[in-house]
């Protein structure tokens, strides 16, 4: 690997934004493709972010770093890989379900899903059914991530859902719920596609909900 | 606004000053009327010489105040229990960073890998001396004993185990006071002189009186060897209250304070400015079965007060930490622990004794001291406090965020991530299905895995082989001239 990928990945991990950009721009100058930085560069040190939170060695707002800097590095490449056609990861609508006004750790998986690269339309707290539908026709959304805190507004989630498959936009996301009260078993009754218990585990499972969807 | 500024450092005070001083009198008076019992026939002399009324035929000595007083004056106020390795010194000055060692002088234990009850041999006494070397929260050792060890001879053995598996300072365990010398001349070995090992002392030594109020010849031995060494003593006081002490709590402070002065008294004469520590282990008998209880938390209370008294003098001061009357690693045993533990740390205790052992001191675990590892950095960090400044108290960062935000990703945070927060090793904080997938282990079986990984693991830093073998002529030799 070339020096510049080496520095561009070791910037990465780091979080240094400026940097990340320059570096990118430096490797284009020096003819490295598109493409080639994405996966080498930016998704392979983004790769490597994911291993070391997972082992507990780095926090989260050390990975929302990284991804800031990951993001700059994405906003140089964006006009050619527009031109390539590689896009976002996917379109995620997100919000705390109604009746419910917890945001934090709503908050915590959309700077962690955006970071590793969706793109997120988030509602705030308190969304109605309504609202989760509307802004999913409009925006032709991937995935619907719904989170509550409590077990007596849970429960929205399942009406959410119910108003998703009523407008006839169910099969068309996958949705992923999470938050203190909910489990796995509670996903499965209420008929989302999958629960995850915390972020990191959130964009693990959005990754493979939407690998699963497009193929 | 200055630059950088602590928090208080927190103290638990029960006695005001008043009473403080109201116990400091009593102590002298009582030295004074009624005296001490001195088993040692040189103790006497050198007590009566100084100006104390001796009646030798009772042994019994009474001190006149202005002589404790005299003798308080050259104890020093504070002294580094020094290490092989001295980035492992544990420096003792009043009001400074607390440290903390194992319980020492059991000799049964709870099977690491079967959780069987048996007697303990050589085989776990070397484990146990390899994971308290691992761990952060065990700041020195105190020996063990394994059942298939001699028994004449078993401390020196257990000096030389202990000596080969750490290179923390070590605290000394004497069946008598001829082991004690030929342990002081091993440590000679290990510093390389005995001006060395004055300098940096990298054994020290506990002794008790009994109380009430009696000094047997080998205490008065132990306390005057120590001071021609300048090896650092507790004089660890502990009457039972309702048994060897008053039923009542102040009654108990009353004597073991009495208790330590006089331990003062007798130590400073011999080797004035002779390193020190006041061990207030006030113990409580059960007044329905006898038995002498080690984690009430009256027994927190009378430590607290006796902790105030050593701040008074001002002298380093040793308290039971981790502490429990329970049988084994359960749910009784931490909660005793943690709550004698933070007393302790907050009282402004120097060392937290007790980790890894139960039931009437007899019995340790490998499990009970990965727990008590964690519970004594726990304390560690209540007594740290924390900093205070503009930029620290965030003024601008809750202005940035605003009402509604969340300051997760702020520059603020990420520069504060590290070091505001203690991580915990052995608590559990993740999802319930991380949990489960990892084998939904307790507490205690975590602490099983992580002793289980550190013994896999971890190597001690081994003695320079020219001393190995010096110390193992000089155990060879000892030996035989126990067996005569």
């Amino acid at each position: 690997m070339s020096e510049i990928m080496i520095n561009l990945k070791e910037d990465l991990y780091d979080g240094k934004v400026d940097e990340v950009a320059a570096a990118t721009q430096q490797a284009l100058d020096e003819g490295i493709s598109a493409g080639e930085i994405l996966n080498q560069g930016l998704i392979a040190g983004m790769d490597v972010v994911g291993v070391d939170f997972k082992s507990g060695e780095l926090f989260i707002p050390e990975v929302i770093l990284c991804a800031r800097a990951m993001h700059a590095g994405l906003e140089v490449l964006r006009p050619l890989l527009i031109e390539t056609g590689i896009a976002s990861l996917g379109k995620v609508v997100i919000g705390t379900v109604a009746g419910d006004m917890h945001d934090i750790g709503k908050n915590l998986v959309s700077m962690m899903l955006e970071g590793a690269g969706f793109e997120i339309i988030d509602l705030g707290t308190d969304v109605q059914p309504e609202q989760f539908v509307e802004i999913v026709r409009a925006e032709g959304a991937d995935l619907v991530g719904m989170s509550a805190l409590l077990t007596t507004t849970m429960l929205s989630m399942k009406s959410t859902i119910d108003a998703l498959s009523e407008a006839g936009l169910r099969d068309s996301v996958r949705i992923l719920v999470g938050g203190a009260p909910v489990t796995a078993n509670f996903a499965e009754q209420i008929g989302a596609d999958a629960y995850a218990a915390d972020a990191g585990a959130a964009v693990d499972t959005a990754r493979s909900l939407i690998e699963v969807q497009q193929t | 606004m200055t630059d950088e500024v602590k928090t208080q450092k927190p103290l638990i005070q029960y006695l005001s000053k008043n009473q403080v001083e109201m116990i400091h009198e009593g102590s002298l008076d009582l030295l004074e009327k009624t005296g001490i019992e001195v088993d040692h026939e040189a103790g006497l002399k050198v007590l009566a010489e100084a100006g104390a009324k001796v009646d030798f035929q009772e042994k019994r000595v009474r001190i006149p105040p202005s002589l404790v007083v005299r003798c308080l004056e050259t104890v020093p106020d504070r002294f580094t229990l020094a290490a092989r390795n001295p980035e492992r010194d544990c420096p003792l000055v009043p009001g400074g960073t607390p440290f903390s060692r194992n319980g020492g002088g059991a000799d049964f234990t709870i099977d690491l890998h079967t959780g069987e009850f048996r007697p303990m041999l050589s085989a776990d006494v070397s484990s146990y001396f390899k994971l308290m070397d691992a761990l952060d929260g065990i700041s020195f050792i105190a020996p063990v004993f394994g059942h298939d060890m001699p028994v004449i001879g078993r401390d020196i053995l257990m000096l030389r185990e202990a000596f080969a598996n750490t290179d923390k300072p070590i605290h000394l365990r004497a069946f008598s006071g001829e082991t004690l010398k030929y342990m002081f001349e091993m440590a000679v070995i290990v510093a390389g002189s005995k001006e060395a090992l004055k300098e940096r002392p990298i054994v020290s030594l506990l002794e008790a009186p009994i109380s009430p109020l009696k000094f047997l010849d080998v205490t008065v031995d132990a306390l005057w060897l120590c001071g021609e060494y300048g090896i650092p003593l507790d004089v660890c006081v502990m009457p039972i209250a309702g048994g060897t002490g008053p039923m009542t709590m102040a009654g108990n402070v009353q004597l073991l304070n009495t208790e330590f002065l006089a331990g003062v008294v007798i130590s400073q004469l011999a080797h004035p400015g002779a390193p020190l520590q006041y061990a207030p282990r006030p113990m409580a008998m059960d007044m329905r079965t006898g038995f002498s209880l080690a984690g009430s938390v009256e027994l927190g209370m009378m430590a607290a007060a006796g902790a105030q008294m050593a701040h008074f003098y001002n002298v380093p001061v040793s308290l039971h930490g981790p502490w429990s009357d329970s049988m084994t690693h359960d749910g009784q045993s931490t909660f005793e622990r943690m709550y004698m533990t933070i007393m302790a740390a907050l009282a402004g205790a120097n060392v937290l004794v007790g980790a890894g052992m139960m039931q009437q001191s007899l019995v340790i675990s490998h499990e009970q001291l990965i727990i008590d590892d964690e519970i004594n950095r726990t304390a560690f960090r209540a007594v740290q406090g924390f900093e205070i400044d503009e930029e620290r108290l965030g003024a601008n960062v809750i202005s940035k965020v605003g009402p509604g935000g969340n300051f997760v990703a702020e520059e603020h945070t990420l520069k504060y991530l590290r070091g505001e927060r203690y991580v915990p090793s052995l608590l559990y904080r993740g999802s319930r299905e991380a949990w489960e997938a990892s084998g939904s282990k307790t507490f205690v079986a975590r602490a099983k895995d992580r002793a289980l990984s550190i013994l896999e693991e971890h190597q001690p830093n081994p003695l320079p082989e020219d001393i190995s073998k010096e110390l193992d002529k000089h155990v060879a030799k000892v030996l035989q001239l126990l067996e005569k």
